[in-house]
């Protein structure tokens, strides 16, 4: 059975300090859904919550229709990879694998079953007699998520899984959990810091800050219309440029004045019907990529400004240029070898279309943006994804199918 | 639904949990039995006249500052307590300190062999019962023992020309793996960058260790004091076995004459008083060493 | 090609003064060296005396016999006093190890009110000299009838070990990361299960470091057992040693230097066992303030 996991203004306070505020956040059944945030933000706190490593302070847990909040970890049928593995050191592979299933009372033949067709889908089938110190970084990882996925739990919590993998293996390894979760379909929190880990595995994607949730939602959304400067700034590499600007109204229409330029805001860039700005004050985000280089630019990119580079990062497949514009630095991408130097006067290019406008004081988007992908549309599609997988699971656990197990395996 | 506003009781508050009482109680039982309950009867006992035999033995009684009174006029005590504080300075404070330091750096430095032989045999000299040790040197100081043949003297028994020096020596020669494996511990926990950095910026050895190691050893250098000097304060065996106190009360330190008035001369009540007396002086050094300790900081 | 040789040779540049041999470590090794003789020194006549027909108190090249050994292995006090050396060290070594252990793991893991006080306490505790105690507990076991029994008087023997034990299985404990028991119960193990398979398994050297500390202490222990245990019979080792030296040491250097290397035997022997894991043991960092 795949479990909904939600949590019902949730706090966590640690002495003085409040880890997790208010927190009201759903994970559907089936999704994979991650939570990212700097560290500190009380990302990891809310996935101990939900473990029972943790108690909330106040506010309620529920995974499927039970209230958890006082369920020991063992009753709670989670299982969980711990950013440092946590694989018991005295024992073998095989013994870390069967841990679970033993604390279960499973019998014997059964835990060996399951050892081994795990072994097999992660690839450890040559390593279940070594010690976790005779194995690698990735090799470690994989036993840390075997010993997740033999119990076949109702939710999967990882924190931080790859954080101590290099970068090649991490790719690596996004790519295999992406994979491992379209097969399984269990209901999957992921914690980490790394905005491409969120932007490449998640269904949706949590925002947290300094302990409160910014917005949840699937990946593009959350990339083309964050609710605040938070999550602008933090999803997104080179980070959003953020330029002080006012509100003003263009031949009668709304429009925004910044960098010395102004621009009447498109039906693209609509502003909320409470879309005010402090007194008229913004901040206004430009995305790198959407500040062109005027000779690579498209049609659409009506604004132009000049600026000064001031460096030139190149980074083979593109270039990051930062420029001084009206005194603003600003970062853009440019294509690569377009032969712009340090302290060359470069035209930029912008498309109004593209604009965020956040309130000055307060950080809050003030933008309503249609959104192609809406949430009506992800959610039917994942529900029938989540119908599709249903039918798929027995297959997994019946002894008759074991072959087709490891038929999977060697596809990894 | 949510539960935002107000928010009610703290949802987690610590609980105990009745396994960990069950866990702690039979140690509980044995040192509250065995332990607490002495010290707080040692307390009692310190001011009355009990008696090892005789009426007194059964009918003994609180007689308040009695036993004090008695202990600032005697003579021995007075000299016990002497010999008691010159035995930790000397042996401990200073001789089992230093050299235990000294020991700790050189191995640190000595090549892989000599490191493992010489470090193996000043902890064989710890690891070996008190008896023993006092046997040896025993052995070692009698007159036609090799210490004398070593200072051409062989008619000299040194347990009676220097007694104080002899058991000092041989505490010392026991005791001094805990400080070296304590500093040594302490040397291993240093950061090795900043040992490097100071390399690295061409510091002399020696500058190194007076004005970076030794500084960063501080808390090492005043937990080893106050562990030295609190083990060797209550330190019986050694010299009771070598020398019984004698000659004469040449080395009857607090402890052994703890032991004497309450065992042999049957002044329970006067052994505990002194016994007393000693808890204060470790007492006193302790408060010193973590007093020094702070103010310079 | 040349920008990556640079670096290198100045690196072995750096490196020279090190590799070569220099004065101050050779001083080293030879203060080390006489440190280690001088040390070693009153342990050999134990061993020369043991193996001499004709011993003294000097260090000399022994005429080599193993009568002494013969002499005294067969003799009734010998055995009567290692026995009862191992019923006082071995039952001091069970009670404590034990108590320590179920002490020290709710100690380090669980909430208890009070705990830091309960440590500081413990600490405190270790550092009281037994001769405070010795009157108390003389008073205390002549009311309880406990006199003169090797196992009662090893129950003192462990209760006064007992604060130092607790101490270090604590240390021990703390060094066991407290994810690998949150992830045993977030895979279903239950309190039992954990102690038993992740717990216990991972601080068996500490464990057996407790214990064997406690051992070599309960072993030499002389005082405590002088003044609870008057039976002849009963004597442990350290106290034979000491009335063989009283009575008749002065004509038998032989036999007492014998038994005494016999005595010492077991705790040498335990202690080269666990030498490696020994060292850990005395890292008080932090203990005190400074």
């Amino acid at each position: 059975m795949v479990s909904a996991v939600r949590f019902e203004g949730v706090y966590k306070l640690f002495g003085a300090e409040t880890a997790v505020e208010d927190l009201n956040l759903t994970a559907e059944a089936g999704e994979f859904l991650v939570v990212v945030g700097p560290s500190g933000c009380g990302k990891t706190t809310t996935l101990r919550m939900l473990a029972g490593l943790e108690r909330p302070s106040y506010g309620r847990i529920l995974i499927g229709d039970r209230l958890v909040n006082n369920v020991s970890p063992r009753f709670r049928d989670v299982a969980m990879v711990f950013q440092s593995y946590a694989l018991y050191p005295h024992m073998n592979v095989y013994d870390n694998l069967a841990f679970g299933m033993r604390a279960h009372g499973a019998a014997a033949a059964l835990v060996d079953q399951r050892v081994k067709e795990t072994a097999e889908v992660l690839g450890l089938g040559q390593l279940l007699k070594r010690r976790p110190s005779e194995l690698s970084g990735g090799q470690r990882q994989r036993v840390a998520l075997g010993r997740a996925l033999i119990r076949q739990p109702q939710v999967f919590l990882m924190d931080e899984p790859l954080s101590n993998l290099d970068a090649g293996l991490r790719v690596q390894m996004r790519a295999e959990l992406s994979r491992l979760h379209e097969r399984f379909r269990v209901t999957t929190l992921y914690v980490t810091h790394d905005q491409v880990e969120a932007m490449t595995m998640g269904d949706r994607i949590a925002v947290m800050n300094a302990g409160r949730l910014q917005q949840v939602d699937v990946p593009e959304t959350l990339y083309d219309n964050p609710a605040n400067t938070f999550v602008a700034g933090f999803i997104g590499s080179p980070r959003m440029n953020f330029l002080p600007g006012r509100l003003t109204s263009v031949n009668d229409k709304p429009g925004v004045e910044f960098l010395g330029a102004s621009v009447q805001l498109t039906d693209a860039s609509r502003l909320r019907a409470d879309g005010r700005g402090s007194d008229g004050e913004v901040s206004v985000g430009i995305r790198p990529e959407d500040l062109m280089w005027k000779p690579a630019a498209g049609p659409n990119c009506t604004l132009a400004l000049s600026a000064i580079v001031d460096v030139v990062e190149p980074m083979g497949h593109e270039a990051y240029v930062t420029a001084v514009c009206a005194e603003e630095t600003v970062t853009s991408r440019f294509p690569p070898r377009s032969g712009v130097r340090t302290r060359e006067k470069v035209e930029l290019a912008l498309d109004p279309d593209r604009l965020h406008l956040f309130d000055a004081k307060t950080g809050d988007s003030i933008m309503q943006r249609p959104v192609v992908t809406t949430d009506e549309a992800v959610r039917s599609a994942r529900e029938a994804w989540i119908q599709e997988s249903e039918a798929h699971r027995p297959q997994r656990s019946s002894p008759a199918h074991g072959g087709s197990a490891q038929a999977g395996g060697s596809q990894i | 639904m949510a539960v935002s506003g107000g928010l009610g009781p703290r949802l987690d508050r610590e609980r105990f949990q009745w396994s960990s009482l069950a866990m702690l109680s039979p140690a509980v039982a044995l040192l509250g039995l065995l332990f607490i309950f002495p010290v707080l009867y040692a307390c009692y006992l310190g001011f009355t006249n009990l008696a090892l035999v005789g009426s007194r033995s059964r009918d003994y009684s609180f007689t308040g500052l009695d036993n004090l009174t008695r202990m600032l006029g005697d003579y021995v005590f007075v000299k016990s307590a002497w010999l008691t504080i010159i035995f930790v300075l000397g042996s401990a404070i200073i001789g089992q300190s230093v050299l235990g330091m000294a020991l700790a750096i050189l191995l640190r430095n000595a090549v892989v062999p000599i490191r493992a032989v010489v470090g193996s045999i000043v902890i064989v000299a710890w690891v070996l019962p008190e008896v023993t040790v006092a046997l040896v040197w025993y052995a070692f100081s009698q007159a036609g023992g090799t210490l004398s043949i070593l200072l051409r003297h062989t008619e000299a028994d040194y347990l009676v020309l220097a007694p104080l020096l002899i058991v000092s020596l041989a505490n010392l020669w026991r005791n001094v793996a805990f400080s070296m494996l304590v500093f040594s511990a302490g040397l291993r926990n240093l950061p090795t960058e900043v040992l490097e950095a100071a390399e690295v910026e061409g510091a002399s050895v020696w500058r190194r260790y007076a004005q970076v190691i030794l500084p960063l050893m501080r808390p090492t250098i005043v937990t080893n004091l106050l562990l030295v000097t609190i083990l060797n304060l209550s330190e019986f065996t050694l010299i009771y076995v070598m020398t019984q106190g004698g000659p004469g009360t040449e080395t009857m330190t607090l402890p052994l004459y703890v032991y004497q008035e309450a065992f042999n001369f049957h002044q329970l009540g006067y052994g505990t008083a002194i016994s007393l007396v000693l808890v204060l002086i470790g007492a006193l050094f302790s408060l010193l060493f973590v007093r020094a300790s702070r103010s310079q900081v | 090609m040349s920008a990556v040789s640079a670096p290198l040779s100045d690196r072995k540049m750096v490196a020279v003064p090190y590799r070569r041999i220099s004065a101050a470590a050779v001083a080293t090794n030879i203060v080390l060296v006489m440190l280690g003789f001088l040390f070693v020194l009153p342990m050999i006549w134990m061993l020369f005396a043991s193996l001499d027909s004709n011993p003294d108190w000097a260090i000399k090249l022994p005429s080599l016999t193993l009568s002494n050994f013969a002499d005294v292995i067969g003799t009734a006090g010998a055995l009567s006093s290692f026995r009862s050396s191992l019923i006082l060290a071995g039952t001091t070594t069970v009670v404590t190890t034990v108590l320590a252990m179920l002490a020290a793991y709710p100690l380090s893991r669980m909430h208890i009110p009070l705990k830091r006080s309960f440590m500081l306490a413990i600490l405190f505790a270790s550092g009281l000299p037994v001769s405070m105690l010795l009157v108390p507990v003389y008073q205390l076991y002549v009311e309880l009838g406990w006199l003169d029994s090797l196992y009662t008087t090893a129950l003192f023997l462990a209760a006064s070990s007992l604060p130092f034990a607790i101490w270090l299985m604590k240390n021990f404990i703390d060094a066991v990361p407290i994810e690998l028991e949150q992830a045993a119960a977030i895979d279903g193990a239950g309190t039992f299960r954990i102690l038993r398979q992740v717990v216990l398994p991972l601080t068996l050297p500490g464990i057996a470091v407790t214990a064997i500390y406690t051992f070599i202490q309960a072993w030499g222990a002389f005082l405590i057992p002088f003044v609870l245990v008057s039976n002849p019979d009963d004597q442990p080792g350290p106290i034979e040693i000491y009335n063989f030296m009283g009575s008749h040491g002065l004509f038998k250097f032989g036999d007492l230097a014998v038994f005494s290397l016999l005595f010492s035997l077991p705790v040498i022997v335990l202690y080269l066992f666990m030498s490696r894991y020994f060292s850990g043991a005395f890292n008080f960092s932090g203990a005190v303030r400074g």
